[in-house]
């Protein structure tokens, strides 16, 4: 039976423009994304032998089996593992535990994860806006969606009721908005840096979406790729090219599809459950983290986050993320490379989110770098708050 | 039969286990799962009850009042049909028998829904094969 053998780090990253890519095929990106990770670790792509989420888009089968497809069609040679996790567009972030424990085990040497959202995809992926909010609108099930709902209106509902328990306010959402912008105004690959810094006043007096979701409440709609490749410590020790940076926890937990059957939608215990899995496991504590990454396909994801995994009490995240607390240098720079509100929210964007965070770990972050950051905390969500994961990353 | 002035969606592959519910609409007087176990109310349709793990149940008429437990106005609406509509009110309600429902707010400023409103079921005929339930201020 596979048991741990060996320490595993992140060996390699890469990021494309965020933006859009319309004009480029997906699985040209796909491949530019997987090359450049290897690149970046000092690997070939002839070197991977596993495969975390989806590999390069195709016709039939060949999406159902991906690790097939990476096999001799793709890679000439037989592919030794092929997983993929369940928790929405952090499926590919979550993923990063699943190539850890293949490396651990044996099961495979090298595992990369690749998020790739490129050319004229039907359904959420569409470069026409209109097309894709129509089709994430359809993610809430025909008990929802008959009534009009929206992405945005699936997680409004939820901050509604954040600020009617415990005083949240549309300006204190609004900084965690301008907090990521800075991060972004920084990133010369983000998707809305070149807008610029924002204000307070910027967010609350932004559109209206759904009610208290104004328009700079909510992520990007853009594409773009991105890539991580896992190898052991050891060998990413041996190229001397990084900080081997590794999963010292980590943690699920999967609430709910139907929103009537979550017994708050304010308070999420499986998302708290995720993060003190992670916790326990890392054996790293709250006051110990110098870097977070969390979901943020609205402002409010970003209060959950903070909440369930313990920075402050639950409810007193409102007052935690003022005063600029998330920015870099603040109390908890979070999502420093802009988020899904201002870097990327393509396709399982959840990857941008882990990228961010060992770019900072490893001291790779420039002119975003969090000083002496040590330990880093990502999380995750799939749908509105319907399932969650945790990491904490540090050196290994 | 076709469904063709009717431009906002309607539900699809609600399984056939799911029709009493949708019935119910039609007849509007709306019935929801009952555990025949433990006795309690369950929404939307769900094959086990997840208090007793039972999945004998009926359909149980209830009190067709509640709540207003949160709520949003949307005002970007996701197909045209529905942008017609906007600004409209959307409103989960914690009903009377201890139980969440989800729908729109009807006959009312959507301006003026408040959490903590008492409302009560509304049923809107669709089309001539389909009943949604709403709601409306009680």
């Amino acid at each position: 039976m596979p048991r741990v053998v060996r320490e595993v780090a992140v060996a390699g990253v890469y990021q494309t423009k965020q933006g859009d890519l319309s004009d480029r095929m997906q699985a040209e990106v796909w491949f530019e994304c997987a090359k450049g990770a290897c690149e970046d670790a000092g690997i070939s792509l002839r070197d991977v032998d596993g495969v975390v989420y989806d590999g390069p888009q195709g016709a039939g089968i060949r999406d159902k089996l991906p690790g097939a497809a990476l096999g001799y069609d793709l890679l000439g040679k037989p592919l030794r593992y092929h997983a993929s996790s369940s928790i929405g567009a952090a499926m590919t972030s979550a993923g990063l535990n699943l190539a850890v424990h293949a490396v651990s085990t044996g099961l495979a040497e090298v595992v990369i994860i690749v998020n790739a959202l490129a050319g004229k995809p039907e359904g959420s992926g569409n470069v026409d806006r209109d097309k894709a909010i129509a089709a994430m609108a359809m993610n809430s099930g025909p008990y929802e969606y008959v009534y009009g709902t929206t992405r945005v209106s699936d997680y409004a509902v939820l901050a509604n009721r954040h600020m009617h328990d415990f005083g949240t306010t549309s300006a204190q959402l609004a900084e965690i908005a301008v907090a990521q912008r800075h991060g972004a105004t920084l990133h010369p690959l983000s998707v809305n840096g070149h807008r610029g810094e924002l204000t307070i006043g910027d967010v609350i007096n932004s559109r209206m979406i759904a009610d208290p979701l104004h328009l700079l409440d909510c992520c990007a709609i853009n594409q773009g790729g991105g890539a991580i490749v896992v190898t052991s410590a050891d060998a990413v020790r041996a190229t001397r090219r990084h900080k081997p940076i590794g999963l010292l926890g980590y943690g699920e937990g999967h609430s709910h599809i139907d929103p009537n059957s979550s017994p708050s939608l304010s308070v999420f215990p499986a998302a708290e459950l995720a993060a003190n899995t992670a916790f326990e496991l890392s054996g790293v504590s709250r006051d110990e983290i110098d870097v977070a990454g969390f979901a943020d396909h609205f402002t409010i994801n970003v209060l959950f986050g903070i909440e369930s995994a313990g920075f402050c009490k639950v409810g007193e995240g409102g007052s935690f993320v003022e005063k600029g607390a998330l920015k870099i240098g603040g109390r908890l720079p979070t999502n420093t490379s802009g988020g899904f509100l201002s870097f990327s929210h393509a396709r399982m964007c959840g990857l941008f989110t882990l990228i961010e965070v060992v770019e900072q770990l490893r001291g790779n972050a420039g002119a975003r770098q969090v000083a002496d950051a040590k330990y880093g905390y990502v999380n995750g969500v799939g749908g509105a708050m319907q399932n969650n994961f945790s990491a904490i990353l540090g050196e290994v | 039969m076709t469904d063709i002035a009717y431009a906002k969606l309607l539900p699809e592959g609600i399984p056939s286990w799911h029709q009493p519910y949708w019935d119910s609409l039609k007849a509007h007087s709306v019935k929801v799962q009952k555990c025949s176990s433990c006795g309690a109310l369950r929404y939307v349709p769900k094959e086990i009850c997840n208090k007793c793990l039972s999945t004998a149940y009926s359909w149980a008429p209830i009190r067709p009042t509640g709540e207003v437990y949160t709520y949003t106005i949307v005002r970007r609406a996701p197909t045209a049909a529905y942008q017609a509509e906007a600004p409209y009110a959307l409103v989960h309600v914690a009903m009377d028998d201890g139980f969440r429902m989800i729908a729109a707010m009807k006959n009312a400023d959507p301006e003026s829904v408040r959490i903590g409103q008492r409302v009560k079921v509304a049923y809107e005929d669709v089309t001539p094969q389909w009943t949604l339930l709403q709601f409306e201020p009680a």
